[in-house]
């Protein structure tokens, strides 16, 4: 088994830190940074050289500025924040278990390391090279390492530059530590002090059974923690996956060609930071900021989650053919959802299906021909309307690939492939309707014309009414008549004639067929 | 004694200059068909439409060739499998697919239109970023048969449907036969490779000798119920062209069938 050993990075000061990162041509000069509601503000970090000048933690500003040379910054939590982030990045590198240990002011973060000194050498090297990663992102920070977590956090703290704690010797590169560095409550602290008790050795010297008499059973803790030996359950950091790119243009884009370059580079990153984690994109949503103002938004969502760049770019391109935007583009945008990489288990005796990654690329580039909402599966509505129906996005049914023994699962109603029942008449609906004029007798129709041809009817069954939906603007209310006719070339046709009883006007709604 | 084969040979080689190989059977390649679920048909086409090849049903409005394609349909998304409708003049009637028992989940769906999909009009006032540019395309205004043919092409050439309706019905003569025979070519080709059958309805042949089976229908008599509900139709269907069927000597198939189809359940319930 493979000991435990933690390496803790202390970085002190950080809010001037995070500041100095940033004006580096203060980095030489004493800088104190205020925090606080004006005129009430008073310092909350400072850096070595205003320590040397004279200047410490809580002085209000009329107090820092009586200090000659003294540069006051004011503190930003969005500096801090970005400078957490890059502090947490360079840890990272070296370790992908890290539990955070801020305290105060200090930004501090202890990293699992046991097992890598194969990549990274022996204790001694990785900590210089983890404080070298620091020192060329910006940041100063002491590094302890040691096999118990808490004793190189109080370590780390209480110490600069590097340290490297021997195994089984923590007690001792602990002992001369004050016991402030334990971060005690005042009541006890001030016990400690009457008792003559200043540094965790003697502290760690003290008769276990003696401070829980006296102390409660936490004293037990704050005297493992002075021997280096109170054990600790490591809790690594989730760190916030996003899959966010984004991209500024000088100069307004008003070019597909040049959209999709930017365009597919943002893919590639995408798809390379979801494959490190075993992950594909499932959806990606593209949003695009417009000269004047506008924003532009789409989202393309692949029928199984894929890393393919090229199928991705491919669909981006279709998309943005299908739907361009309305003004050239100031800046665009992707947003990908991770999702778990599709596996599809083919069998050898599965039914014919189309391929999900293509199927997506020529439904789309059917959606470029016909229109959006024309391409689809039709599906029935709930309604007494005739010919009602909506579309739906296609997508292969689970049943065809789940199913490829033959039965399908559907209900749909089981007709003449079984011959069980014989085939239906189908129609053939004029969309929209072919307006007529008819000539009646009896109130029944003889003769019927549109724009091109006349038909004489030879027989009409009828009147069927049928109405709905009074109750809205969406109401119907015809007659129906199932018409056989003649045409003037001698052609007999079956129809459904359809007069429209609200306005009183006829027209053809579909042939039989 | 000469043996069998001895005289098989010497017969062939005497009737070699009118009929080659007389007496030896003709190889013959066994196609794979899909039953189109009307057995008079079945019977016609010698076991149903052709896998993987073009099929043509022809003939005027109300001749049933539209009830014959969702009869065939209906079989083949029964089975699970994943079929296309492409309509060329956007009159295919959902609930008479469902009535005829299509799987409309199984479906794909591609209405055609007489314009090309409506572009966002670009708003006044920002003189200095137009439309993005996608090329000519956008100006020009597609014909439903051309969007038609494109959906088609597209569709047999990503595979995996088992059956694809191009639906040109509708579509006038005159301008069915301007479709290049070449692009028929392409579909016959790609049909054959992907294991689609391909099943063209219009108002007469289009494909010429890229189709396999062409099947002429033609209306033969309405059916009422007690003269006042029409019931069902009767329709004939004639083979036209039949290019994978062997010549077998024998008695000859009859050259048509007969086959009905009743009303849907709209009409049952006038009845």
């Amino acid at each position: 088994m493979t000991p435990e050993l933690y390496a803790c990075i202390h970085a002190a000061e950080f809010p001037a830190q995070a500041l100095l990162r940033l004006h580096t041509g203060l980095e030489s000069q004493p800088v104190a940074v205020l925090e606080g509601r004006a005129p009430l503000e008073t310092v909350c970090s400072l850096n070595r050289s205003a320590r040397l000048k004279g200047a410490s933690l809580g002085m209000t500003r009329l107090e820092a500025e009586s200090i000659p040379g003294l540069h006051l910054l004011a503190r930003s939590t969005q500096t801090e924040a970005a400078a957490r982030a890059v502090f947490l990045e360079c840890a990272a590198h070296f370790s992908p278990r890290i539990e955070a240990a801020s305290q105060g002011t200090a930004c501090s973060c202890v990293l699992d390391i046991a097992g890598v000194e194969r990549l990274f050498g022996p204790p001694e090297t990785l900590a210089e090279r983890l404080r070298a990663s620091l020192a060329s992102a910006g940041l100063h920070a002491s590094v302890a390492v040691s096999a118990n977590f808490h004793a190189a956090r109080l370590k780390a703290a209480a110490s600069r530059g590097i340290t490297v704690i021997p195994y089984r010797q923590e007690a001792t590169a602990l002992a001369k530590l004050p016991l402030a560095v334990l971060d005690l409550p005042l009541e006890h602290a001030e016990t400690f002090v009457l008792w003559g008790i200043r540094t965790l050795a003697e502290l760690a010297a003290l008769s276990e059974n003696d401070l829980v008499t006296r102390l409660g059973p936490q004293a037990v803790d704050w005297r493992d923690l002075a021997r280096g030996a109170l054990p600790h359950t490591f809790q690594p950091l989730e760190a916030d996956f996003s899959l966010r790119e984004f991209c500024a243009f000088e100069t307004p884009v008003d070019r597909t060609d040049s959209l999709l370059f930017i365009g597919a580079r943002m893919i590639d990153c995408l798809a390379t930071r979801a494959a490190t984690r075993a992950l594909s994109l499932a959806s990606l949503v593209v949003q695009m900021e417009l000269e004047g103002g506008r924003t532009y938004q789409r989202a393309i969502r692949p029928a199984l989650p894929t890393i393919d760049r090229k199928f991705l770019l491919k669909l981006l391109q279709l998309e943005i053919a299908a739907h361009p935007p309305q003004a050239a583009v100031v800046s665009l945008t992707l947003t990908a959802e991770a999702g778990q990489s599709s596996k599809v288990q083919l069998g050898l005796f599965a039914r014919q299906t189309p391929e999900p990654s293509r199927l997506d690329v020529t439904i789309a580039r059917l959606k470029a021909i016909a229109g959006d909402d024309r391409v689809g599966s039709p599906v029935l509505e709930d309604s007494h309307r005739p010919g009602s129906f909506r579309m739906e996005s296609f997508a292969i049914p689970h049943q065809a690939v789940s199913h490829p023994s033959g039965t399908s699962q559907s209900s749909a109603p089981k007709s003449n492939a079984s011959g069980s029942a014989p085939p239906r008449m189908a129609l053939r609906r004029m969309r929209p309707p072919v307006p007529v004029r008819v000539q009646l007798h009896a109130l029944k129709p003889i003769s019927f014309r549109d724009r091109e041809q006349s038909f004489n009817v030879a027989a009409a069954y009828g009147p069927w009414r049928t109405s709905g939906c009074w109750w809205s603007t969406d109401s119907w209310n015809a007659e129906e008549w199932d018409v056989l006719a003649e045409t003037s070339s001698g052609s007999s046709v079956a129809c459904l004639l359809v007069r429209d009883c609200a306005q009183n006007a006829w027209c053809i709604e579909a042939f039989y067929d | 004694m000469p043996s069998a084969s001895a005289l098989r040979i010497q017969i062939e080689h005497t009737l070699e200059r009118h009929f080659p190989a007389a007496l030896t059977p003709v190889p013959r390649t066994i196609r794979e068909a899909a039953p189109t679920g009307i057995p008079e048909v079945d019977r016609l086409l010698d076991g149903g439409l052709p896998v993987g090849a073009i099929s043509e049903l022809t003939g005027p409005e109300s001749s049933g060739r539209t009830s014959l394609a969702l009869a065939f349909l209906a079989g083949r998304t029964q089975e699970g499998r994943v079929c296309a409708w492409v309509d060329a003049g956007d009159t295919f009637d959902a609930e008479s697919a469902a009535a005829n028992g299509v799987n409309l989940k199984h479906l794909l769906w591609v209405r055609c239109q007489s314009r090309g999909p409506q572009r966002r009009v670009f708003e006044a006032g920002v003189e200095s970023a137009g439309p993005i540019a996608c090329g000519k395309e956008n100006a020009k205004p597609w014909t439903r048969l051309d969007q038609a043919l494109r959906a088609t092409d597209l569709l047999l050439q990503a595979g995996g449907f088992s059956a694809l309706v191009l639906d040109l019905g509708s579509t006038a003569p005159e301008h069915g036969c301007r479709i290049p025979l070449a692009t028929w070519f392409r579909f016959r080709q790609a049909a054959d490779r992907t294991r689609c059958s391909l099943l063209v309805l219009a108002q007469e042949p289009f494909a010429q000798s890229s189709a396999a089976v062409v099947l002429e229908c033609s209306p033969l008599r309405p059916e009422t119920h007690n003269q006042t509900v029409l019931s069902s139709s009767t329709y004939q269907v004639r083979s036209g062209r039949q290019r994978f069927t062997p010549s077998i000597a024998g008695p000859r198939k009859p050259p048509a069938s007969t086959w009905s189809a009743t009303c849907a359940g709209q009409c049952e319930d006038r009845a």
